[in-house]
């Protein structure tokens, strides 16, 4: 149990930090709800960085921190699927979509080189034809797609490796909301001490800097629930790690929002690019319920009552 | 930045569990259910820590000078995350080891230290803790027992004042004593007084935490001297904002939520009720243990490194609040029949525990505070 980066790790953040400062900031006049850059994506996979997992002295954990680092960004990259589940698809640099629910909206489809979509307790992986995939516009900050049709020739993988992929991505989930909900309240703090009512920053009253600071709690802790998980690897904190992110993003989101007043509401302001994120991960991969019943299961085992059971892939007309 | 554990903290662990094993007599459970303050439980921390500091378990991350064996401050937290799920078996000697003894070390004479840290790693003296007060819990500084300085060169001075919500101090032989020495609001100077003095008033509060965990103190002209004051005139408020880093996640208390969410679970489960809507409070309510288990051993980790601390305990005791809250919650939504019985004693003696997380070391909401300052720079 070590909580200080490494001399190796720190070097790695360090670089990282390089390649992500020409994206802190969201470009000027930016009026999407998409703030997407293929060439932060582009600099990404030139970099190396995607394939960090298997790079000898490094893990799944420097993955995560790196996910979780790129997603305080303003400007959207795929990062996580590719960095925690490229690995297991021999896609060492992605992006890679995570489809799970075959036919509704998938973050990344349209930009993804491996796609794997979720089918039952299967996973299928492959690649789609563009004619295949239909990009949509939306009001998350997400580029999304879906697949018109199932791609045909996917292989279809079961048991331990299909389970892998699953815990994965939940993961990726993990450390992609914890470093979302870092960005936005990061961005809600500095708002709320330039913002003044009543005669003082907003940040000055109580009833503001409680909420708050409930929030850095939270945003503290996801962070190191999905570091763990990712050292891990099991699926029991796979589970934790994405089940705790998706409950409390749900107060993280609400608060920046509430405390960024009608500003948040606008598209010149970036807040949205980092909720309107987390939105869409809010229910990933079956969302808490799902998340819930894996945690249940791998620390209570038995057979539940009354459990509903777990949602499979819907096929597309 | 890794997650693991090392072989030897592994092997602590074996260690521990097989002396709790031989140690912890089989009606403990009924006995633990008593707070931590309580005659019985006292009583039987001064035969427990005594054979916990002979297996050299009680102080081991006191230096060596003093009795410990110089053990990382992580060997110490494992030590007092099991105990804590046992039901603390220290009693309330873990406040001597957790934060009393190392306030000493860092801030006492050598005579202090002669005096008192050999008693506490021998496992066999009881304090208290005398902070708060009827007009000053949260608000610290708000104190009014005066300790005055008597004329003459014997160092003398005499106490007078109320404490309030006092834990322990009805066994105890030792207050950990915060007074005002001056007129400035943070003007304040800790003594480590004897409970015995002459002038020292001791009233129990009966309360729904249990028994011996709340009494009322009153000091009548109570002497107290130079060299019992920990640290220099005046600054006291350094010595306890030292103290409560410590106690604020001194006690794992997310160790004792799981086990009571584990034998809630359990509950249901033998009765074929663990039902989706349960599991899903469960698997919440683990995860804020799971998110306060994270953010202390963040804390464990920068107290081993010694690194100056900014809010973090802060955050962790915040998060342990919450997640006190949700076991709490799941047992009396779920199975209450346990919170009203003595089925299973432990469940509502968690409860008892568990509802004071929100207020001991500073409420809840002067966490927030700190963490609204500290952390997000949201000073006034």
């Amino acid at each position: 149990m070590d909580f200080t980066l490494s001399e190796d790790q720190q070097m790695l953040m360090t670089g990282f930090e390089g390649l992500l400062s020409n994206y802190r900031s969201a470009p000027h006049g930016q009026h999407g709800y998409v703030c997407y850059s293929p060439e932060f994506q582009q600099e990404l996979r030139d970099s190396g960085f995607l394939e960090i997992a298997s790079q000898p002295g490094f893990g799944l954990l420097e993955a995560a921190m790196l996910v979780e680092e790129a997603a305080t960004c303003p400007i959207s990259v795929e990062a996580a699927a590719s960095m925690m589940i490229g690995p297991l698809v021999g896609d060492a640099t992605g992006p890679v979509a995570l489809v799970w629910h075959a036919g509704r909206p998938v973050r990344f489809l349209a930009q993804a080189r491996t796609l794997c979509l979720f089918e039952g307790d299967d996973v299928l992986v492959g690649d789609a034809a563009p004619r295949d995939i239909e990009a949509l516009d939306s009001v998350a900050a997400y580029p999304m797609a879906r697949l018109r049709a199932k791609p045909a020739g996917l292989e279809r993988l079961t048991g331990a490796d299909a389970a892998a992929i699953r815990r994965r991505a939940q993961i990726g989930i993990a450390a992609e909301a914890a470093g979302l909900m870092r960005g936005a309240l990061d961005n809600t703090v500095a708002y709320v001490k330039e913002r003044e009512q009543y005669g003082q920053p907003l940040g000055h009253f109580q009833a503001i800097q409680h909420r708050l600071a409930e929030d850095a709690q939270i945003v503290r802790a996801a962070k190191l629930l999905a570091l763990r998980a990712a050292f891990e690897d099991s699926d029991r904190q796979a589970a934790i790690a994405c089940l705790y992110a998706q409950d409390a993003m749900r107060k993280v989101i609400y608060d920046c929002h509430q405390f960024s007043g009608a500003m948040g509401l606008t598209l010149e302001f970036p807040l949205h690019l980092w909720t309107y994120r987390l939105k869409v991960l809010q229910g990933e991969a079956g969302g808490r319920a799902a998340q819930g019943r894996v945690v249940s299961r791998e620390t209570w085992g038995a057979s539940q009552v009354g459990a509903a059971a777990e949602p499979v892939a819907e096929g597309v007309a | 930045m890794e997650f693991g554990w090392s072989q030897e903290q592994e092997a602590l662990r074996d260690r521990l569990q097989a002396f709790l094993d031989a140690s912890l007599p089989a009606d403990w459970e009924a006995t633990a259910s008593l707070s931590p303050g309580s005659q019985a439980v006292t009583d039987f921390s001064r035969e427990f820590c005594p054979q916990l500091a002979d297996e050299g378990l009680l102080c081991s991350h006191w230096p060596e000078e003093h009795g410990g064996s110089g053990a990382s401050a992580w060997d110490h937290f494992i030590i007092g995350e099991r105990l804590w799920e046992a039901g603390e078996p220290r009693g309330p000697q873990y406040y001597n080891v957790n934060w009393i003894g190392p306030t000493i070390l860092a801030y006492g004479s050598e005579e202090q230290k002669a005096e008192h840290l050999g008693r506490m790693r021998t496992g066999n003296v009881v304090w208290c803790q005398g902070f708060s007060e009827p007009s000053g819990g949260s608000d610290l500084a708000a104190i009014r027992t005066r300790a005055v300085k008597q004329p003459g060169d014997d160092g003398r001075y005499l106490v007078n004042g109320q404490k309030i919500w006092t834990s322990y101090a009805r066994l105890s032989e030792y207050c950990f004593l915060v007074a005002k020495t001056g007129d400035a609001r943070r003007d304040v100077s800790v003594f480590l007084l004897p409970m015995d003095r002459p002038g020292i008033t001791v009233r129990p509060i009966y309360s729904v935490v249990g028994d011996g965990d709340l009494h009322e103190v009153f000091f009548d002209d109570v002497e107290v001297f130079e060299n019992e004051r920990l640290g220099p005139e005046g600054k006291g408020w350094e010595v306890i904002r030292y103290s409560l880093d410590f106690e604020r996640v001194g006690i794992p208390r997310y160790a004792l939520a799981i086990k009571t969410l584990d034998r809630a679970v359990a509950e249901l489960q033998r009765g074929d009720a663990f039902v989706a809507e349960a599991e899903q409070d469960a698997a919440l309510a683990l995860t804020k243990c799971e998110a306060a288990r994270m953010l202390v051993y963040e804390v464990v980790d920068k107290r081993m490194r010694d690194r100056p601390d900014t809010g973090s305990a802060s955050v962790a005791r915040f998060a342990t609040v919450c997640a006190e809250r949700a076991v709490a919650d799941f047992v009396l939504d779920w199975t209450p029949h346990l919170f009203t019985s003595d089925e299973a004693p432990m469940v509502a003696t968690h409860h008892k525990r568990a509802i004071a997380a929100g207020l001991a070391a500073g409420a809840a909401e002067i966490q927030l505070n700190l963490v609204a300052r500290d952390v997000l720079g949201l000073g006034v």
